[in-house]
C-alpha cells in the first residue's frame, strides 16, 4: 500500500526489489543448509576433532618392580633419567636445532638426523622424540637454560634402571633396555622409548616386574600449555622381587672365580633356591640400560672369554667323574647290588681294546662305595657295560639331565644325554657297545650344565625331590620330579661323597664341624686340531684352551642347615685341585673359617 | 534544512533500529566470550567487548547525525564528497604511512585515517545519485559511465595496494547497478564473459592471495599452515552440534585453537557455543535485518532514497555473505568482518551511521506528500 504513495517516476525498480528479496532468501537457504551440514550432519566428527585438539592422552609410567637381595638390600632400582626430547611440530629450523644438540652433546649431526628420520613414523609430531637418552647433570643445566631459544627441544624425565652391584649380579638380573621395533609390534601396551627386560630375570619376569601404565587426559591449549590433567586409569607398580641370593655370599663367590671362566652355585637343597649364582667372567649390565655404543658391544662380543655367556645354565660340559654319581644311581635303580665288585688292574679289556683306569696300577677289588670314593674307572666301565645306554640314559633323564631346569633365566641349554635314537638321528650310526663305557665315566657325548648338577645333588640331599632351581623368595618351591632311588640307595651315594672328602679326591673340603660330601670331575676338552688358528696363539694361551675342565659337586650339612655347592672351572685342570679350594672357601664362609 | 516533522518521528523505523540493537547486543555478548582465554588458573578476558561498547555509543551518535537532516541534501554533497575522497586517496598514496608494506593510512595527527573507508560512502552516494536517474535498465553507455566512476577510487586503492577494499567499493557499486537493472543483452554478455575473464584475475593476485584460494580448494594440503584457519573454524562450528557447548564453554576458542576469533572468525565462536539452534536464530536476525533494509528501499519516497537503502543493503549483504561464507568454509579466507559481530571500531561506527542513513530515508517517506 505504501508504494502507491510514491510520486510518478519515483517508483523503485521492480527487478531490483525482486533481486534483493531473492538475495536474502538465497543467503538464508545456503547458510542454513551449510550450518546443518557442519553442525548436525558432521557435528559428531567435528566434536571429536575438537576434543582431540583439547585433550592429549598421555601415559603415566608405572614404576618397575624393585629387586632386593635375600636380606633386603636393593639390587635393581629405578632412577630418574633426563633425556632430551624433540617435538618436531614446534621446531622452527630442524637443521640448526640438530646442529646445536650436536654441539652440546658431541653426538654427530648425522647420527641425530638418522635417529629423527628413523623414528619419525612412530612418534607423532607433537610427542617428544628422544634424541639423547641420558644427559649428564652439567649438560642438563646448560640445555635447560637454552631450550627457550630452541623451540621444540625439551627435557623429558623418564625412569631408568640402575643396578648398584653391576657385574656381580649381571648374569642373574640381566638388564632392561629401550624397546625394539619387534617388541613394539608384539605388545600394543608398549610405547617407543619404554624400557623392557632384555636378559636375565628382567626378561623372564618382565610381565611381573613391568606393572601397568596409567592413562591421563591432559587438557592443553593451542600452544600446548597444560591446563589440567585428569587421570583416567592409575598406573599400577610392578611386583617387587626378593632374590634368594645372599649378596655377601654372592660377592665372595664372585671374587673366588676372578680371572677364571666358570660358574659357582650355592643352592639350598630343600627349596632349590640359589644363595649364590656366579658366572664368570661377567659384564656390567648398567651399560645396556641406556644403549651400548657399537664399540662397547664389539668389545663384549669379541672378548675371547665371552663374558655374556651365562655359564651356569648356558654352557654344557662333559660332566667327567661327577657323572659317576648318576651312573651309580642308575645301577642301583636297575637292581645292581652295591655289594657287587669289580677287580681293577688299571684297565678294562673290552673287545679288542683296553679301556684305561685313571690309576695305572689299579684299585684292586672295589664295590660301588669304593668305586665312587676312588672314582675307579674300571668299576664304572663294568657297570656301564652291564647297564647299557638305555638304562643309563633313562635314569639320567629322570634325574633332570638333558633337559631344561626351568630356572627363571633366558637362554638355558638342555645339555645332552645320548641315546640310541639320538645317535642314529644325529650321526646316522648305531650305538657301539664301547660307548657305554665312555658314557659311564662321564665322557663321550654327555653334556650337563652346572645348574643341572646342583639340582641333582640337591635331590640326593633333600630326600629325592627334583626342585626347580629358583632365584627368588617370592615363589614357593616347585617340585618337578622325584629321583628314582630309595632312601638307602641315596644314602649310599651320599656316604660315598662324604668318604670322597675324607679320603678321596675332595680331601681339601674336609672339616670337623660339618658333614661335607663331594665328587670331583675332570672333563677332557676335545683337543683342538692343529690348525692355523693355533699357530697364531701364544703358547700359554694354547695351553689354557687345551686344559681340562674342572668340576666339583658338593653338599655340606651342619645342624639343620644344608647347602649344595657346585663349582665348574673351564680349563681348570683337575677338579679337586682347582675347583676344590674355591668350594672350601665357600664352606668356610658358610660354616665358619677356623673349623677344619 | 526542513524542520523535523512530527510524522517523521511517527514513521520512525523501529524494527530496523531494534534489529540493529539486537545484532549489536549479540555481538558484544559473543565478543566477551571470544576475547576470553582459559589459563591454568581460570578465565582471562580481554576488554574488547568494552571497547566495542564504546564504539557502539559513538555509533549511536553518528546514527543520530545521519538521521536529522533530509537525505535529499546528500545529492548535492555527493560530487564534492567524491572529489575530496579522490584527493585524500591521492594524498594517501603520496604521504600515507606505510604499514605492513602497504600505504593505506593518512596520519591526521589525532588518528590514522583510512581514505578507502570514506571511498565506500562516496561511492554509495554517487552510485545512488547517478543510477537513480532514469527508469530503463542500463545500456552499455550508462553502464560504462557508472563503472568508470567507480574505477577511479578503486584504481587508486589498488595502488596502495589494498585489493580487498577496492573490490568492496566495486561490489557496492555493482550491487547498486544490479538493483537498477541492466538491459538483457548487456546482462547476458556479462554472465557469459564474467566466468571466462575471472581466471585472468589470477595473474593480478599476490602470492598470499593465490595461496588462500588454493587452500580453500584443498584445506587439508597444509593443515598446520595455510589451511589451519579454515579447518579450525569448521571444527569450532561443527563441534557446536545442535545446542552448542554453552556460553564461555567453547574449547576451540577458549583454548586458542581458533585464530582471529574476536575479529574475522567471531561468528565461529558463536557457532561453537550456541550450536545450530543459535546459528539459525542469528542467521534469521541477519536476514530480517536485510529484509528491513529491503523494505526501506521498497518504501522510499523517491528513487534516490530507494537507491541509498539498496546500497546500504548491498554494503551489509556482501560482508555477511563473504564473512560467513569464509567461516563456514564456502569461500576463501578474505579479511572481511561480520557487521556488528566482529570487533572493529571504525567499522562499527560506519555501520551505525549507514543504518542511520536508511532510517533517515524510511522515516521521511511521507514528508513529500505536501510538497
Amino acid at each position: 500500500m505504501t508504494t502507491n504513495l510514491e510520486p510518478e517516476g519515483q517508483q523503485p525498480p521492480r527487478s531490483g526489489l525482486i533481486l534483493l528479496q531473492c538475495l536474502v532468501l538465497g543467503l538464508f537457504a545456503v547458510f542454513a543448509l551449510r550450518l546443518w551440514y557442519l553442525q548436525i550432519h558432521r557435528g559428531e566428527e567435528f566434536s571429536r576433532k575438537a576434543r582431540d585438539n583439547q585433550l592429549r592422552r598421555e601415559a603415566i609410567y608405572a614404576p618397575r618392580g624393585l629387586i632386593r637381595d635375600r636380606v633386603g638390600k636393593l639390587v635393581a632400582v629405578n632412577e630418574p633419567a633426563y633425556a632430551l626430547g624433540l617435538v618436531r611440530e614446534d621446531v622452527k629450523d630442524m637443521a640448526a636445532t640438530l646442529a646445536q644438540v650436536s654441539a652440546w652433546t658431541g653426538i654427530p649431526v648425522e647420527d641425530l638426523a638418522q635417529r629423527v628420520g628413523h623414528l619419525r613414523k612412530r612418534i607423532k609430531p607433537f610427542e617428544p622424540l628422544i634424541l639423547v637418552q641420558d644427559l649428564p647433570f652439567a649438560l642438563l643445566a646448560r640445555i635447560e637454560a637454552n631450550t627457550l631459544f630452541w623451540p621444540g627441544l625439551e627435557i623429558v624425565v623418564r625412569p631408568k634402571r640402575y643396578y648398584p652391584q653391576g657385574p656381580l649380579l649381571a648374569h642373574v638380573l640381566g638388564y632392561v633396555a629401550e624397546v625394539s621395533e619387534e617388541e613394539l609390534e608384539r605388545d600394543p601396551t608398549l610405547a617407543m622409548g619404554d624400557l623392557v627386560g632384555k636378559n636375565g630375570m628382567e626378561l623372564i619376569l618382565e610381565n611381573r616386574l613391568r606393572g601397568a601404565k596409567g592413562v591421563q587426559n591432559l587438557e592443553v591449549d593451542a600452544t600446548g600449555r597444560r591446563l589440567g590433567e585428569e587421570v583416567v586409569t592409575s598406573p599400577s607398580a610392578g611386583e617387587n622381587l626378593t632374590l634368594s641370593i645372599d649378596l655377601a655370599l654372592q660377592e665372595l663367590c664372585f671374587h673366588l672365580l676372578d680371572g677364571q671362566a666358570g660358574s659357582l652355585l650355592v643352592m639350598d637343597p630343600a627349596t632349590g633356591r640359589l644363595l649364590a649364582y656366579v658366572s664368570q667372567p661377567a659384564y656390567d649390565n648398567n651399560q645396556f640400560v641406556l644403549g651400548l655404543s657399537s664399540k662397547q658391544w664389539a668389545e663384549l662380543r669379541d672378548d675371547p672369554m665371552h663374558p655374556m655367556q651365562n655359564r651356569a645354565i648356558q654352557s654344557a660340559y662333559p660332566p667327567g667323574s661327577v657323572f659317576k654319581l648318576v651312573v651309580a644311581g642308575a645301577g642301583l635303580h636297575a637292581g645292581v647290588s652295591p655289594k657287587d665288585t669289580a677287580f681293577c688292574t688299571g684297565g678294562y679289556a673290552f673287545g679288542s681294546r683296553v679301556f684305561r683306569c685313571w690309576k695305572k696300577e689299579g684299585h684292586g677289588t672295589v664295590d660301588m662305595l669304593r668305586g665312587l670314593v676312588q672314582s675307579c674307572d674300571v668299576f664304572f666301565y663294568q657297570l656301564g657295560d652291564r647297564l647299557g645306554v638305555d638304562r643309563m640314559s633313562a635314569f639320567a633323564k629322570a634325574s633332570g639331565f638333558g633337559d631344561l631346569t626351568g630356572i627363571d633365566l633366558p637362554h638355558e641349554k638342555p645339555g645332552l644325554i645320548p641315546s640310541r635314537e639320538w645317535k642314529r638321528k644325529r650321526m646316522g650310526e648305531a650305538w657301539y657297545p664301547g660307548e657305554n663305557l665312555n658314557m659311564a665315566i662321564g665322557q663321550g657325548y654327555n653334556q650337563v650344565t652346572p645348574i643341572q648338577v646342583a639340582r641333582f645333588v640337591s635331590a640326593l640331599v633333600n630326600g629325592g625331590e627334583l626342585i626347580k632351581p629358583s632365584l627368588t623368595m617370592n615363589d614357593d618351591p616347585v617340585v618337578q620330579d622325584h629321583l628314582q632311588l630309595t632312601d638307602k640307595q641315596r644314602d649310599l651315594i651320599l656316604e660315598a661323597m662324604v668318604e670322597t672328602v675324607q679320603e678321596g679326591t675332595a680331601r681339601v673340603l674336609l672339616r670337623k664341624d660339618a658333614r661335607i660330601g663331594g665328587k670331583t670331575g675332570t672333563a677332557q676338552v676335545v683337543r683342538l686340531k692343529a690348525s692355523e688358528a693355533e699357530k697364531r696363539r701364544k703358547l700359554e694361551e694354547m695351553e689354557y684352551w687345551e686344559r681340562d675342565h674342572a668340576w666339583i659337586a658338593t653338599f655340606g650339612q651342619k645342624a639343620d642347615r644344608a647347602y649344595v655347592v657346585v663349582c665348574m672351572v673351564e680349563h681348570g685342570g683337575h677338579g679337586g685341585s682347582t675347583a676344590g679350594p674355591v668350594v672350601k672357601a665357600v664352606y668356610d664362609y658358610l660354616f665358619g673359617e677356623n673349623a677344619s | 534544512m526542513t524542520p523535523i516533522d512530527r510524522r517523521v518521528l511517527f514513521h520512525f523505523n523501529w524494527p530496523l533500529l531494534g534489529l540493529t540493537f539486537l545484532l549489536f547486543a549479540v555481538g558484544v555478548l559473543n565478543l566477551y566470550s571470544a576475547s576470553a582465554f582459559r589459563l591454568e588458573d581460570g578465565l582471562s578476558v580481554n576488554p574488547f567487548y568494552q571497547k566495542q561498547l564504546v564504539w557502539g555509543l559513538m555509533g549511536l551518535a553518528g546514527m543520530a547525525v545521519f538521521m536529522v537532516f533530509d537525505y535529499r541534501h546528500l545529492q548535492v554533497v555527493a560530487w564534492p564528497l567524491f572529489g575530496v575522497t579522490i584527493c585524500l586517496l591521492v594524498g594517501t598514496l603520496l604521504f600515507g604511512k606505510v604499514i605492513y608494506g602497504a600505504r593505506r593510512w593518512l596520519d591526521l595527527g589525532v588518528m590514522n585515517f583510512q581514505a578507502s573507508e570514506m571511498a565506500k560512502i562516496a561511492i554509495l552516494l554517487i552510485g545512488a545519485k547517478l543510477l537513480s536517474r532514469g527508469q530503463r535498465p542500463l545500456d552499455w553507455g550508462h553502464l560504462f559511465m557508472a563503472v568508470g566512476v567507480g574505477m577511479v577510487p578503486a584504481g587508486l586503492i589498488v595502488l596502495q595496494p589494498d585489493l580487498g577494499s577496492a573490490l568492496s567499493v566495486l561490489a557496492l557499486l555493482g550491487g547498486i547497478i544490479l538493483y537498477r537493472g541492466v538491459r538483457w543483452p548487456v546482462l547476458r554478455l556479462m554472465l557469459i564473459l564474467g566466468p571466462i575473464l575471472a581466471p585472468l584475475g589470477w595473474f593480478f593476485l599476490h602470492d598470499y592471495q593465490k595461496q588462500r584460494i588454493l587452500t580453500f580448494l584443498d584445506p587439508g594440503a597444509d593443515p598446520r599452515g595455510a589451511g589451519y584457519h579454515v579447518i579450525q573454524s569448521q571444527i569450532a562450528i561443527g563441534s557446536g552440534q545442535v545446542w552448542g557447548k554453552g556460553f564461555l564453554s567453547g574449547t576451540q576458542s577458549q583454548l586458542r585453537f581458533l585464530p582471529e576469533k574476536h575479529t574475522d572468525f567471531a561468528v565461529a565462536v558463536f557457532g561453537e557455543e550456541w550450536g545450530f539452534f543459535g546459528c539459525i536464530i542469528l542467521l534469521s536476525i541477519f536476514c530480517l535485518f536485510l529484509y528491513h533494509l529491503f523494505l526501506a528501499a521498497q518504501d522510499a519516497k523517491d528513487r534516490f532514497g530507494s537507491f541509498l537503502a539498496a546500497g546500504v543493503f548491498f554494503y551489509f549483504f556482501w560482508q555477511i555473505l563473504i564473512n560467513m561464507g569464509m567461516v563456514l568454509g564456502l569461500m576463501p579466507v578474505v579479511g572481511i568482518p561480520l557487521p556488528f559481530i566482529s570487533y572493529g571500531g571504525s567499522a562499527t561506527l560506519v555501520n551505525f551511521c549507514l543504518i542511520g542513513l536508511v532510517m533517515n530515508v524510511s522515516m521521511r517517506r511521507f514528508v513529500f506528500k505536501q510538497a
